[in-house]
């Protein structure tokens, strides 16, 4: 078996005992790697059984069978586990260079189930793995533990860490796991997952090589490959300007949410937030992972005043919408701020700016007050209040208690008309991309097996026409603000992206790259030889299997719906007048799906997809 | 509308008059500085057997011209825009968006990507007058 090394560690913390299993080589090969192979051990170890943030609820760690070669873009890896804030499937996924050193350490990936009796860290040096006291690394932020951990296991290279901060350890429902300080799993909570079982860390250095079935053909397809990346507007964009650039092109389409999604326009902000405003202002350099030739992600200082931010990980475009135009906050040197805040603390940028947008909004209508908020004044664009109640979330000091359950539970707790004002599909927050402006991504975030995201597919990058892939049978133009007819695409661009998720390539890379390049990469490393269809059909696999994962955990035809706020239009802007047909477009998808009137997969669909084991339990809820 | 053969000094004209009429073109260009270069390549399958080259002069919101020009000047310009005559003929006959074609690889800026990204609306703006353009292709 190519580009694996068919074991994953699996650790239990009760026992603090560590195994390997071997893997079965038609098992990952039919379920490929990453979130997909995931999934399918999910079953095995029960997941649906186990509650969220309970010990037995596993927590999984997936590299896919790219990552550790230097292919372009594979760097990435997963975290799964059942969600503490949506309740069903979470998954994280984050570049940097952990991935490619678990890989190069010997395993695919790890399981870790049970809950240490006191803070620990997992060590994996090599094949030499162990579980250690984190009793000193307890309460420390993120990067203050990954500085710690890397002075103490120093060696000939480096050692990477993921790490949670302080809201990790208090079980914030939306806490993120922070990777090697640039790199975030920031979506569904999986640093509270890890908070749950007293994790506070993993460190890894893997210092072996991943096998490649076909070394010539694998050089050929990665010099193809990295001189077409070259070429490309989208490297180039993502590299001068980073995610950023999202927030300038975004609001000639309608794309970026304005003051918790009410607002279609306000070019003013893009400009102070946007790609070139980071480059003039704030920019330090740029931060690529491991064997990226684009390198997005900005590097960001802010020498002195209130929102001084020392020389490190500046802020994504989500982030610059989240804590800018969400909050009505044009101040870009205070969203680097806030977002070195979020890194340290460990929290999810989306969901946290989002809740605090909310938050903003049932502030301006009288649904809270200052005595609910600790005294804090949440009006829009209030930046000390901001600061201050991203603490109190952090830590779950005060309102921030109540805060830390993200948005929809928070509106339960205030009760009224305040459910009116959340934004989330199936309890995620959605990102930052208006479904208003883009009718298929609005489809797409109906259906994504983690609640509403841009990255289980790439609906958006094909309705922008920032790819465009006639080879596996797309139209040249997708009109974006048109819902009819979007499904057949819908569907393969979530087969896409569950393969991106699978094989563990960043989403960006493989837009500049194309399909096809990834493909023989895929095919050079594996040795699989599948062509374009077989690639799509372990995509449809892995997202049907999270499909009925989520059925049995709970999630049926009702949760498959957009938020009412974003079934209104707006009056200005790209995507003034647009509100897409959701009923339209999930008839047309269970349709070619395969979905019945439940909303679960059909026997056939289970039969086509080889998860037929899948009957038995669907049948029974 | 009486139809204008493309790359034509009456069509050069045509579409310089267009954008000095836009009611927004000195608003969304205010403050850009740099020429801009466009390439179309030959294609005499389309009976356009010479590469074409066109050269629009904007400065802080102001039209200072709109004209061919040859292959050196184009060429050196702040900004290049390049691409197959085919792509450009779609952009005209607003079949393709400009943005959208640079992202796709069908057409190639060369320049400082930062800063047309800062004068986007500008950027599509004049692209918008030249779907305006009542233009007449060689093979049509």
């Amino acid at each position: 078996m190519f580009g694996s090394s068919k074991k994953i560690l699996e650790i239990d913390l009760d026992s603090e005992e560590v195994r390997t299993r071997v893997l079965k080589a038609d098992l990952y090969r039919t379920f490929v790697g990453g979130s997909s192979f995931a999934a399918r051990l999910f079953v095995d170890y029960r997941g649906c059984e186990s509650k969220p943030l309970q010990p037995e609820s596993p927590l999984f760690v997936m590299a896919g069978p790219m990552v550790g070669t230097n292919f372009p873009g594979t760097s990435r890896f997963v975290v799964c586990a059942r969600s503490p804030l949506t309740g069903i499937w979470g998954e994280s996924a984050s570049g940097g260079t952990f991935g490619a050193d678990l890989k190069k350490a010997g395993f695919d990936g790890m399981v870790v189930s049970g809950k240490s009796r006191k803070p620990c860290y997992i060590l994996i040096d090599d094949t030499v793995v162990s579980v250690v006291d984190a009793a000193a690394l307890w309460g420390l932020d993120t990067y203050q533990t990954i500085d710690a951990l890397k002075i103490q296991h120093k060696g000939n290279r480096p050692v990477r860490v993921m790490t949670i901060g302080p809201a990790g350890e208090k079980l914030v429902k939306f806490a993120s796991i922070c990777n090697d300080k640039a790199h975030y799993f920031g979506r569904t909570g999986m640093g509270a997952v890890m908070g749950s079982k007293n994790l506070k860390a993993v460190v890894v250095r893997g210092t072996g090589k991943v096998s490649i079935a076909d070394e010539d053909a694998y050089q050929a397809a990665r010099n193809v490959t990295l001189a077409n990346i070259k070429e490309t507007m989208i490297a180039a964009s993502f590299h001068d300007l980073g995610t950023a650039a999202a927030m300038d092109m975004g609001m000639l389409t309608g794309d970026v949410p304005i003051k918790n999604w009410t607002i279609g326009e306000d070019y003013e902000m893009a400009a102070a937030l946007g790609g070139p405003a980071i480059h003039e202002k704030i920019l330090k350099g740029r931060i690529a992972c491991f064997a990226c030739p684009i390198g997005c992600k900005p590097v960001v200082e802010v020498n002195h005043g209130r929102y001084a931010v020392a020389k490190g990980p500046g802020p994504e475009y989500e982030t610059c919408a989240a804590f800018g135009t969400m909050i009505l906050n044009d101040n870009l040197k205070a969203v680097a701020h806030i977002n070195e805040l979020c890194n340290r603390l460990g929290l999810d940028t989306i969901t946290c700016g989002s809740t605090i947008a909310f938050m903003m909004e049932c502030y301006e209508k009288g649904l809270l007050n200052r005595n609910d908020l600790d005294g804090l004044e949440l009006t829009w664009g209030n930046l000390a209040a901001v600061v201050a109640m991203v603490k109190k979330i952090a830590w779950r000091e005060g309102f921030g208690e109540r805060a830390a359950e993200g948005s929809q539970a928070l509106a339960a707790y205030i009760g009224g008309a305040a459910a009116e004002s959340v934004v989330t599909v199936k309890k995620l927050e959605l990102p930052m991309h208006d479904p208003r402006a883009f009718h298929g991504l609005g489809l797409a975030y109906m259906n994504s097996n983690r609640g509403a995201c841009h990255l289980q597919h790439s609906v958006q990058a094909v309705e922008q026409g920032m790819v465009s892939w006639p080879e596996i049978g797309f139209e040249d133009d997708y009109p974006a603000t048109v819902s009819n007819g979007k499904a057949k695409m819908v569907c393969i661009c979530e087969e896409i992206g569950q393969m991106a998720n699978a094989v563990c390539v960043c989403h960006f890379v493989h837009w500049a790259m194309g399909f096809t390049h990834l493909l023989s990469g895929f095919n050079a490393i594996t040795g699989y030889g599948f062509d374009v269809q077989m690639f799509l059909e372990c995509g449809r696999r892995a997202w049907v299997l999270k499909r009925a994962l989520n059925n049995i955990m709970g999630v049926r035809v009702e949760d498959d719906r957009l938020p009412p706020r974003v079934l209104t239009a707006v009056s200005e802007g790209g995507a003034a007048g647009s509100v897409p047909d959701q009923d339209l477009m999930r008839k047309q998808y269970y349709q070619i799906r395969g979905l019945d009137e439940r909303g679960f997969p059909t026997p056939q669909l289970l039969k086509f997809s080889d998860l037929e084991f899948l009957q038995k339990p669907l049948a029974s809820v | 509308m009486a139809k204008v053969d493309v790359f034509s000094d009456e069509w050069c004209k045509t579409w310089e008059e267009k954008v000095r009429a836009s009611k927004v073109f000195a608003e969304y260009n205010k403050g850009w500085q740099g020429d801009i270069g466009c390439v179309m390549h030959k294609d005499p399958a389309a009976n356009i057997l010479e590469d074409q080259y066109l050269y629009l002069d904007f400065e802080d919101g102001v039209v200072n011209g709109i004209r061919m020009v040859d292959k050196e000047t184009a060429e050196n310009a702040k900004f290049v825009i390049s691409g197959p005559y085919v792509r450009w003929k779609q952009v005209a006959n607003k079949e393709l968006d400009a943005v959208k074609a640079m992202m796709q690889g069908k057409l190639k800026l060369k320049g400082n990507l930062p800063y047309v990204v800062k004068y986007l609306k500008g950027v599509q703006e004049a692209i918008r007058c030249l779907t305006e353009v009542a233009s007449r292709f060689p093979d049509d």
